[in-house]
């Protein structure tokens, strides 16, 4: 049916239910693939993000099951945490330490006899009093950045750039060690329980991470309820295991290590001063994690501050007792960590004791065990892709790290995290002692570095109650500083790899900040111009290897830049060039045709020579022209067609890239159906 | 959908570009929401008789198809399919009816803005009465909240006129100047 009212159009309309009572449907093109949101401004569906060739469909569909479908800006998920939730998911990097930084400690002492392992209580202690002085610092930190204030925020806003970045690296470097180490040491505890997997358990770490990303990937979140579950599940076990465990001991089932020294200096000198600062440096990788509250402040429901400092002094309470309760358990029974024949680790042999090394509870505990390190390790998934993003906004990481995926996660930041924690698991051969010493020293750095931000914050700002304030961050300063060298030198030879990374990753990012810097100032246009039309002389050169339908299509698009427009063959066969004259002097008597002889057969190399003396025949009183080299090219229809095709102006276009006063333009020629095209106009 | 109140399948939401558009699609999604219920938001381009009924009202077209678009993101925070019906008619009150008709919705929504001018009212206008007495199908009528500046504060009973006890706005009450004929 068409319109009446306006004969001849298509349009179709629709009659009413009474007569005269016409309405018509109006098409919406845009609907398919955007939407308006204001006068001018269209928001692309996804059906814009679409791939419309079939094996991009094919690759799009492998990706929607890999990762799923695609969540748009609106969907991400801004959800606020009570103290119970941000408890469990904040802390299970901290807590989840308490399951290796006992035995780290044990390894150390154990080479000074049976005897010296009495010292891991006054060891545990030391760092639980760290642990308190630690997150009494950070909890100032939460109150004053409440918008999240790690490390590298705290820095970059009260201490010279340079701290920042240091602040960074480290965090860096800590974020992939917590992967690598969490994944092993969840491993280990599944080889403590089954101890057939031992000769898989870097082929099983690896798996882990990949998982791990694959599920980031598909942008996982932390707020979910099954990320809480297995950090509780993971506490009331333990703390039941040391209940059990200290019974057990009251009720003089303890075997203490043989020849334990009668006094506190017997003990120092059996152990002797550099041992115990190791066993010390050892111990306190219990510390890592202890900054993730406060990074995560906005996360909590308001008051966030008061809320994240009250969950922050809970984690510092429950991973005190966690960690000297199974300190204390490993120590009254004698436990020392067993590598061989199969790996027995510290807190598998202290659950052995408390509920039965075949018993159910055990099983299920070693399997809390390993799933609160696996959470620990995806709470980096979260951290690292983030600091990288905020550091590529401040032009300190490619660009490529503030880019959001399909599924909302920074894609790249989690593929780097993946890969460089893939590698040093396979590198350290899945052993968590192994790759211990690279850990914590990172993390004292930061520790150290946010403190400083914060000296400088209370002398600056001042305010209620400042110098207190300040008494507590400058301790907490002095005292992480003084623990960061300690880590450093007693973890030597190894930590050495840390004190060549961050360096080498401040110096990484100063090189990117200086080459974006450099860039932007170069393109940068001043705000106070109004660009004028181009005054520069244009001139148009198509490089033909014959009269094809493309090459008309190109020297059409040609003429419609400039009127300046001449044709260049480069022929290595006289005869056929003079056919192809007479020929093109026929049909597009208009635009002269350049013929190159090139004796030699080379191609981009003569056009390129030519596109010089056209630069240096322009006249020097005027402003050099721009040269348009619009490359015909002839589009394949199926993918393996094109290597058939288009090799030339590949080529050609390669060298032309960064030439200078020269604009490529490639105008693609696509083959329609036989009866679908028209011969070229002969006008 | 609870007892007592009717499952719709397709519901026909009529948007006019103005303040209730948001209250109609929000109600048009909360009662299909339970029901999985398909919505159709239609917005009719009045034409003039100074142009054909063809012609492509293209300014106005953009400024229209926002309207439906806008409707879609509301729909989108709901997680339930909106589809967007433009359509130019002389008359709309008309068209609503016949497209409802054609796409077989059983519910119409139309949105009763509220006036400020002259002390405050609903402008009913033409097109709800027309729907209401010429739509095949149940009607739904969201009416703008009053601002609260506007609301008078209601005198005791016992101090009130007879005709205004019951609580009904004063003089001809909304019921009696529009009139539902839904099945």
């Amino acid at each position: 049916m068409t319109d009446p009212e306006r004969p001849g159009s298509m349009k179709p309309w629709l009659h009413g239910r009474k007569p005269g009572d016409r309405r018509m449907r109006v098409d919406r093109p845009h609907a398919q693939y955007f939407r308006y949101s204001g006068p001018g401004t269209l928001i692309a569906r996804e059906a814009a993000s679409m791939p419309r060739t079939p094996t991009g469909r094919l690759i799009e569909s492998m990706r929607h099951i890999l990762f799923g479908r695609r969540l748009s800006n609106y969907e991400e998920i801004d959800e606020r945490l009570s103290k119970k939730k941000a408890l469990a998911i904040f802390s299970s990097d901290a807590i989840s330490s308490s399951a290796y930084a006992t035995e780290e400690i044990l390894r150390v002492l154990v080479v000074a006899g049976a005897g010296a392992l009495l010292l891991s209580m006054p060891i545990a202690i030391a760092i639980a009093l760290l642990l308190a002085v630690v997150s009494t610092s950070y909890r100032q930190i939460g109150y004053v950045y409440p918008s999240g204030g790690g490390a590298y925020a705290v820095a970059r806003a009260n201490l010279p750039g340079i701290f920042a970045l240091i602040a960074a690296g480290s965090l860096l470097v800590d974020y992939i060690m917590t992967v690598a180490v969490s994944t092993t040491s969840a491993v280990e505890q599944v080889i403590s329980a089954v101890p057939d997997l031992n000769d898989w358990r870097v082929l099983i770490g690896v798996i882990a991470v990949l998982l791990i990303m694959v599920g980031n990937m598909r942008g996982l979140r932390e707020s979910g309820n099954i990320f809480a579950i297995p950090t509780y599940l993971f506490v009331f076990s333990a703390l039941l295991m040391i209940v059990i465990g200290i019974a057990k001991v009251l009720n003089g089932e303890g075997t203490p290590p043989a020849g334990v020294a009668a006094s506190t200096t017997d003990l120092w000198n059996v152990a002797g001063m550099v041992l115990v600062l190791r066993a010390f440096a050892g111990g306190s990788v219990a510390l890592t994690g202890t900054e993730a509250i406060a990074n995560g402040v906005p996360a909590f429901k308001p008051p966030e501050p008061r809320n994240a400092a009250a969950t922050l002094t809970a984690m510092a309470i429950l991973l005190a007792v966690l960690f000297i309760g199974i300190t204390f358990v490993a120590d009254s029974f004698g436990i020392v960590a067993i590598d061989l024949p199969v790996p027995k680790t510290v807190i598998s042999q202290v659950a052995s004791i408390a509920f039965g090394g075949n018993s159910v509870v055990f099983y299920l505990f070693q399997a809390f065990t390993a799933l609160i390190l696996f959470l620990a390790a995806n709470t980096s998934y979260n951290a690292f892709p983030r600091l990288g993003a905020i550091l590529a906004r401040d032009g300190f990481m490619p660009r490529q790290f503030s880019f959001r995926g399909d599924r909302l996660a920074f894609t790249s930041g989690i593929v780097v995290l993946s890969v460089v924690a893939i590698a040093l698991i396979v590198i350290f051969g899945g052993d968590t002692h192994a790759l211990i010493p690279l850990y914590s020293v990172g993390v004292f750095i930061s520790f150290s570095i946010s403190q400083s931000g914060m000296v400088r914050h209370w002398l600056r700002e001042r305010g209620g109650r400042w110098r207190t304030k300040l008494l507590i961050n400058g301790f907490g300063m002095v005292l992480t500083a003084v623990v960061a060298v300690v880590v450093f030198v007693a973890k030597a030879p190894t930590s050495l790899l840390i004190a060549l990374i961050i360096p080498l990753l401040v110096l990484m990012m100063l090189f990117i900040h200086r080459q974006y810097s450099a860039s932007a100032a170069h393109l940068k246009v001043r705000d106070d111009i109004v660009i004028a039309p181009p005054h520069r002389e244009e001139r148009v050169i198509v490089p033909v290897p014959g009269i094809t339908r493309a090459v008309v299509q190109a020297i059409n698009v040609g003429r419609s830049i400039a009127p300046d427009v001449r044709a260049v063959l480069i022929s290595d066969e006289p005869e056929e060039s003079a056919q192809i004259r007479e020929r093109w002097e026929r049909q597009i008597p208009d635009v002269p045709l350049v013929i190159v002889e090139s004796p030699y057969r080379a191609l981009v190399g003569p056009m390129i020579a030519y596109l010089d003396v056209l630069n240096q025949t322009w006249p020097e009183n005027k402003e050099q022209a721009v040269t348009f080299v619009v490359i015909p090219e002839y589009v394949a229809r199926n993918w393996w067609e094109r290597v058939l095709y288009n090799q030339s102006a590949n080529r050609l276009r390669a060298a032309l890239i960064g030439r200078p006063h020269t604009v490529v333009v490639n105008v693609p020629y696509r083959r329609e159906d036989d009866d679908m095209v028209s011969e070229p106009s002969s006008s | 959908m609870g007892e007592g109140k009717p499952a719709y399948r397709k519901a026909a939401l009529a948007l006019n570009g103005g303040p209730t558009d948001e209250l109609v699609v929000n109600l048009g999604c909360q009662l299909a929401k339970p029901t999985g219920a398909e919505l159709v938001a239609i917005h009719v381009i009045e034409v003039d008789w100074s142009h054909e009924l063809s012609d492509e009202l293209s300014q106005e077209n953009e400024a229209a198809s926002a309207v439906l678009d806008q409707a879609e993101g509301i729909a989108e925070r709901y997680r339930i399919k909106l589809t967007g019906d433009l359509l130019q008619a002389r008359e709309v009150a008309s068209a609503l009816v016949d497209e409802a008709i054609e796409i077989g919705a059983d519910v119409i929504i139309l949105g009763l803005p509220y006036r400020k001018r002259f002390g405050g009212d609903f402008a009913v206008g033409g097109t709800i009465p027309y729907v209401f007495q010429n739509a095949p199908c149940e009607v739904i009528v969201a009416r703008e909240p009053i601002p609260t500046t506007n609301i008078t504060t209601i005198p005791p009973a016992e101090k009130m006129p007879a005709s205004t006890a019951a609580g009904a706005p004063r003089g001809r009450s909304l019921r009696d100047r529009v009139r539902g004929n839904g099945r």
